[in-house]
């Protein structure tokens, strides 16, 4: 047995005994969201136009992040439709910023990697870096809009008549306390996902100005930016549906 | 909502700021030690059609840049250069008029020649961290800012730290990296929740969760001999790849970890203030329920920001012929490994963190 195997079955074990049925969901979607990227990855590798492949094994991935595990209610779907709109504005800033900054493919530092590859394969690396950067901003806009919609729909349970910039500020404060730390998640995932470029980059005595335009610490960052981004955007867009649907509903009842 | 005079002031500040930034870094070559060079003329040559021997088809054009060095000795001489780019873009680029390069300058024979070095990227870095303070700073006001400096200081905390591994050069750096693990929880509990019980509590749970699921890691190592483990495909290691990769491991856990003991930990003590009646038990059942609610959507945050990583070398690996498993065991796996392992950190920290909580909220009634 390797080691991966063992340590995915003892992931199993414990969601499934610390979560029981819901760890199993869980569990489930996390494999299927895993298949998802691969097959994106092989048919992006096929030729396939990269950013449409993405757009859509997106959409799945949404999906199933958040209706997995929670019931479809309508605070779910307005979670959903909130990740949808961000991921499309988030495709509309990465394009035209990716292709000023040209932070795709690989670097000087990546050399030894690569060195024994022919780098003309035919492929679309500025596409490829774009559908990986808006990829990776969905688990957390995903945790995030749960969170947010979740938050607001028991305010608005346990206090009915509640008013709709009361709603607003508690959006606000849900919202803060949830940035905080879902920042230092993209952070730290990101020192540990680059420890060894830091060190590298301090062994090799690299000046402050070679941290604001190499392309590799340019890339890795900005990775986190658009995170970030993302992740403001989906606090202020699931608070504002929230609102909306509650001022919807009031005009109806009346 | 209401638009005001100050809301029109603060807007039209905000874009005068970003103008102001974007003029400022397309113009702080000065700023610069190495010569930078203005892009003022291209002429694009001849394309060929390439073919590899993987039927792979591709193009190559050269191109002849003019430019302009703006700063430095050699400032206001102009200079010709060859650059060659191809359609994939893989590790070249193509240049147009306007665009900025740092350059490497050498004598030769009395002449002064140039080499590319790399592309200016200043101003896009820049810009994007001008874009996040000031939604920061729209959607949550000053509050938001707030919560951006624990992040700031966590990273220099962290340049800290990669500074001392390298200067102290020890064999069992993976230590530096643990104990900084605890400063940092320590210090972003500290700024975010206060110095109180409820950091108090939050920080055991933490320690207990990242902790145990370490020697979980560990052990399955150990016990299955690291078997399809390379640690000799982690890009950039110039330190033993073991420890690098539990070091890595450690710092990625904690984030997420963090992530959900504070959901937790604040949920129940929000509870007690409410219902101070609630019992021990409730307390823990509640706690077990936010868990299982942000478990599932917590480890895919990392499984997308690692697996986006791998994208490009996935990529280059399918097309060069090599097949899924080959490519996925040296592309994908030691990300893959290091979501699982924070993965495994949450689950542990559901149960540590709300029985921790309601312990010390709850006991004391019962």
């Amino acid at each position: 047995m390797t080691t991966m195997t063992s340590l995915t079955l003892i992931l199993a074990l414990l969601m499934f005994a610390t979560s029981g049925r819901n760890g199993v969901y869980s569990f489930i979607s996390l494999v299927i969201n895993f298949s998802l990227l691969f097959i994106t990855v092989v048919l992006i590798a096929g030729g396939v136009p990269a950013i449409g492949v993405s757009f859509f094994s997106g959409i799945c991935i949404l999906a199933i992040t958040i209706y997995m595990g929670n019931s479809g209610e309508s605070e779910t779907d307005i979670a959903f439709l909130a990740t949808i709109l961000v991921m499309i504005v988030m495709l509309l800033l990465i394009v035209p910023i990716e292709h000023a900054a040209q932070i795709q493919g690989f670097s000087n530092e990546d050399s030894e990697e690569i060195e024994a590859f022919n780098l003309a394969v035919g492929v679309n690396f500025e596409a490829i870096m774009i559908s990986a950067t808006v990829l990776s901003t969905l688990g957390a806009i995903a945790e995030a809009a749960i969170a947010v919609s979740s938050g607001l729909q028991e305010i608005i349970e346990q206090k009915p008549e509640i008013e709709l910039s009361d709603l607003r500020k508690s959006g606000r404060n849900i919202g803060q306390q949830i940035m905080g730390m879902t920042f230092n998640t993209l952070f730290f995932g990101m020192f540990g996902g680059n420890l060894a470029l830091f060190i590298l980059l301090y062994k090799l005595q690299a000046s402050f100005g070679y941290y604001l335009n190499s392309k590799i610490f340019v890339g890795e960052t900005m990775l986190v930016l658009y995170a970030s981004i993302a992740v403001i955007m989906i606090i202020w867009v699931t608070s504002e549906l929230m609102v909306h649907k509650l001022a919807r509903q009031r005009k109806k009842n009346k | 909502m209401k638009l005001t005079k100050r809301d029109f002031i603060m807007g039209l500040l905000i874009i005068l700021s970003g103008c102001l930034l974007y003029f400022f870094t397309t113009k702080d070559a000065f700023l610069y030690k190495q010569p930078i060079l203005r892009i003022t003329h291209v002429k694009n040559g001849e394309t060929k059609g390439t073919v590899d021997e993987f039927k792979n088809h591709d193009q190559q054009t050269n191109q002849i840049i003019t430019g302009k060095i703006l700063n430095g000795k050699n400032k206001d001489k102009s200079f010709k250069v060859r650059n060659t780019y191809t359609l994939s873009k893989g590790m070249d680029q193509k240049f147009y008029v306007g665009q900025q390069v740092f350059v490497n300058v050498y004598q030769k024979e009395g002449k002064k020649t140039i080499s590319i070095s790399h592309y200016k990227r200043d101003t896009y870095l820049l810009m994007l961290c001008w874009l996040i303070l000031m939604l920061l700073f729209i959607v949550m006001r000053s509050n938001g800012l707030r919560s951006i400096v624990s992040v700031i200081l966590n990273f220099i905390l962290f340049l800290i730290v990669v500074q001392l591994d390298v200067m102290w050069n020890i064999t069992s750096f993976f230590w530096i990296y643990a104990i900084s693990a605890i400063i940092f929880t320590a210090l972003t509990l500290i700024l975010v929740i206060g110095w109180n019980k409820q950091c108090l509590v939050t920080f055991a749970a933490i320690f207990f969760g990242t902790t145990t699921a370490l020697l979980i890691t560990v052990t399955a190592m150990w016990l299955t001999k690291d078997k399809g483990m390379h640690y000799e495909a982690l890009d950039f290691a110039t330190q033993a790849p073991k420890q690098l990769f539990l070091s890595a491991s450690v710092i990625g856990l904690l984030g997420t970890v963090m992530d959900a003991a504070t959901d937790i930990v604040s949920t129940l003590f929000e509870l007690k203030r409410s219902q101070p009646k609630i019992h021990f038990k409730q307390l823990f059942n509640s706690g077990r329920q936010v868990g299982k609610k942000i478990m599932g959507p917590l480890i895919n945050v990392l499984l997308l920001i690692f697996f986006a990583e791998t994208f490009t070398l996935a990529v280059l690996y399918f097309r060069t012929g090599n097949s899924f498993g080959y490519t996925f065991e040296w592309t994908m796996s030691l990300g893959m490994v290091q979501a699982i392992i924070s993965g495994i950190g949450i689950t542990l920290v559901i149960p540590s963190a709300s029985l921790l909580a309601a312990a010390a909220l709850g006991g004391r009634d019962r």
